[in-house]
Formats: C-alpha cells, sequence, structure tokens
C-alpha cells in the first residue's frame, strides 16, 4: 500500500461562496482508481463529499472528474500513474452544484436539440437490413457513453455554452451516416449554424480526452464537409 | 416550507481569457494558429518584391538589399519553419476528417505531393523547366 495525497475541490452551496480544496490522504496499490480512492474518502474519512459514478467500469459515464486538470473518467484512471499531489477537480465550464457534482442540463439539451433517433419511412414490422460496410461508416461514433469529458476539454464550449459542443455534433453525424436514417435534412440547419459545426476551430483536445477513442474532432470537422457541400447545394437550388 | 429547487445555488466559474496558457495541448493549438503571423510577414515581402518589380530596375534593386538583411532573412526562415509545423499538423488532421485511405498512407502522400510541387515550382523560378 502507497499513501497518495489527494486535494479535492469542495463546494457546498449551503455555505461556501465559492469553491476551495480540501486535502485528504487515501491508501492506494496498483488497482486503486481514482473512483476507489473518492470513495474511500466518504466512506472512511468524510461523508459529506458529493460525486457521482454508477458502474465502476467505464460505460455509464458518470464519474467524470478534473485530475490534475485534464478531463477524465475516475473509474479508469489509476492513482499508480500519478507521483505527485493529486488534484480533483468537478468538470469544467459546467455549473458545480456541489463538491464534483456538475450541473449537465445544457450538454443532455444539446445532445437532444440534434434529434438523435433514426427517421425514416419504414412503418410497421419491416426489417431494417444493414451491410457490415455500413455500419462500419458509423459504428465508431456511435460508442459514446454521454460522459462530457470533451465538453471539459472544449474550449469553444467553455466560451459559448450554447455551442452545440463535440459530443452532440459526433451523435449529429452518427445518425446522419446511418444507412437506414433520412432525417439528415433536418439536421442540418442546426449544425450549419454557427453555434453548429462552425463554433468548432479544432483545438482537437476533445479526441485527446475521449475514454472511448470516438474521435469527436473528427465528426465535427466531417460535419463542415457536409455543412459546406449542404451551402452549395442550397445555392442551385430554386 | 422548501422546495428542494430553491436549495440549489450552482457556482458557475468563469473562462479567463489565459485559457489556452492552461494545457500543452491548447498552446500547441494556439502555436499552430500563430504560424499565420510570419507568414503575414513573407506575404508582405512577396508584394512588395511584385510592387518594386513594376517600378524599374532601381526598386528592384532596393527591394533585393531589403531581402538581403539578416533579420528579414531570419523573419522568412521563421515563416518557413511555421509553415512546415503547420503542415504537419494540417496533413496529420486531414485523413481524420477524410478517410480515405489509411492515414500513414495519405500523410506520406501529403508530404510527397508536397516535396514535388515545392520541387517543380523552384524548378520553374530558377529556369531550369
Ligand atoms: S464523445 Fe467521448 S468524451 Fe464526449 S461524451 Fe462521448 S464518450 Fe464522452
Ligand atoms: S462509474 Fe461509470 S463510467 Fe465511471
Amino acid at each position: 500500500m502507497t499513501e497518495y495525497q489527494l486535494l479535492v475541490q469542495r463546494y457546498d452551496p449551503e455555505h461556501d461562496s465559492k469553491p476551495q480544496r480540501q486535502h485528504y490522504t487515501v491508501p492506494g496499490d496498483h488497482t486503486t482508481s481514482v473512483l476507489d480512492a473518492l470513495l474511500y474518502v466518504q466512506h472512511q474519512l468524510d461523508p459529506t463529499l458529493g460525486l457521482r459514478w454508477s458502474c465502476r467500469m467505464a460505460i455509464c459515464g458518470s464519474c467524470g472528474v478534473m485530475v490534475n486538470g485534464i478531463p477524465k473518467l475516475g473509474c479508469k484512471t489509476f492513482l499508480r500513474d500519478y507521483h505527485t499531489d493529486i488534484i480533483i477537480e468537478p468538470l469544467a465550464h459546467f455549473a458545480v452544484e456541489k463538491d464534483l457534482i456538475v450541473d449537465m442540463t445544457q450538454f443532455l439539451a444539446h445532445l437532444s436539440a440534434i434529434k438523435p433517433y433514426l427517421m425514416n419511412d419504414y412503418s410497421g414490422t419491416a426489417v431494417h437490413k444493414q451491410t457490415p460496410a455500413q455500419l462500419a461508416k458509423y459504428q465508431q461514433f456511435s460508442n459514446c457513453i454521454n460522459c462530457g469529458l470533451c465538453y471539459s476539454a472544449c474550449p469553444q464550449f467553455g466560451l459559448n455554452p450554447e455551442f452545440l459542443g463535440p459530443a452532440a455534433i459526433t451523435l449529429a453525424q452518427r445518425y446522419n451516416l446511418d444507412s437506414r436514417d433520412n432525417g439528415k435534412a433536418a439536421r442540418m440547419p442546426q449544425l450549419n449554424s454557427k453555434n453548429g459545426a462552425w463554433g468548432c476551430t479544432f483545438v482537437g483536445f476533445c479526441s485527446d480526452v475521449c475514454p472511448k477513442q470516438l474521435d469527436p474532432a473528427a465528426a465535427v470537422n466531417q460535419t463542415k464537409v457536409e455543412s459546406a457541400k449542404d451551402f452549395i447545394i442550397s445555392m442551385f437550388k430554386p | 416550507m422548501n422546495i428542494p429547487d430553491s436549495a440549489r445555488k450552482p457556482y458557475q466559474s468563469e473562462l479567463s481569457r489565459w485559457w489556452w496558457l492552461k494545457h500543452r495541448d491548447y498552446r500547441l493549438y494556439m502555436l499552430r494558429e500563430a504560424t499565420v503571423l510570419p507568414l503575414l510577414f513573407f506575404i508582405g515581402c512577396l508584394l512588395y518584391g511584385l510592387y518594386c518589380l513594376t517600378q524599374g530596375s532601381a526598386y528592384w534593386q532596393s527591394f533585393q538589399l531589403f531581402m538581403q538583411q539578416g533579420w528579414v532573412i531570419a523573419l522568412n526562415l521563421l515563416a518557413f519553419a511555421a509553415s512546415l509545423f503547420h503542415a504537419k499538423t494540417f496533413f496529420a488532421l486531414f485523413p481524420r476528417v477524410m478517410p480515405l485511405a489509411p492515414a500513414a498512407l495519405m500523410i506520406s502522400g501529403q508530404w510527397l505531393a508536397t516535396l514535388l510541387i515545392a520541387t517543380g515550382v523552384f524548378l520553374l523560378f530558377g529556369g531550369w523547366l
């Protein structure tokens, strides 16, 4: 067992006017994740610490925190990789409700704004066949776990919360690329706007932090290409 | 009685204008964007040269003297390095946005095309073609 020093950002909306840091010493070995360490704090040292988590296996997307300034999933980040004090803060660019818990309302609103569902004229119980090649076109972009790490990595979202942001635009691209979907025309107006794909300046940090390797930056910039095509085609339409 | 919602007091921190100093990734991004600055100088030189060309040989000679100064050469070398750096970042990003072939192949293809075109232009203006 090694001892690790955690500096955890605390904020109690009932008493604090702004967040401050609190120091905890936690034991850990090579299997201890940041989430394990935070739960140790909550169970053994300080039951008032607020945090979100569920699956502990990088699939529910609820344990996102900033670890030394980088957005990470707490359950997929291990103490063994840190050799100095570990600073743990709530996800950047979101409003903090309490301690490590942020308000993701805006993020969820952006996700639903791009109509993330299949739109087509199929009716009844018809089977929608899809070839492996058609699946491969969008599969990478369909692995999102809605953790929001990419929004904490994105300075454009930090500067302008109206920007649809990496995950939402990636999700739109996921449906636009799906051979069973006909909803692209309905999604393009959102994506064409300045809060859509063009709000992105290709900083690219979102792709580095994505725990599921979706490469949201690539999806956003593919959407820019689509948006440009959409614009050119619209010029020739009566 | 307290309605639960009324106990909320979310804390929103502001992104400072120095956000781009916070991470290595952000600094690299800013460096990529800043490569345009020395390029502007290079374009200025080019335009000045064209202007001198239209004004006769006295002007042209003064342009050549201008271009031979140490600081002008240094700035143009900087512009050259900056455009190579920008090309490197661009070539790496392109296959991700337009995955037409394996990324490594596309990246080397782009460098090869750049080299060929640059050599062609060089030969053309040097009078060898
Ligand atoms: S794109 Fe990646 S980082 Fe963004 S919400 Fe989805 S899984 Fe998380
Ligand atoms: S606890 Fe579910 S992703 Fe970490």
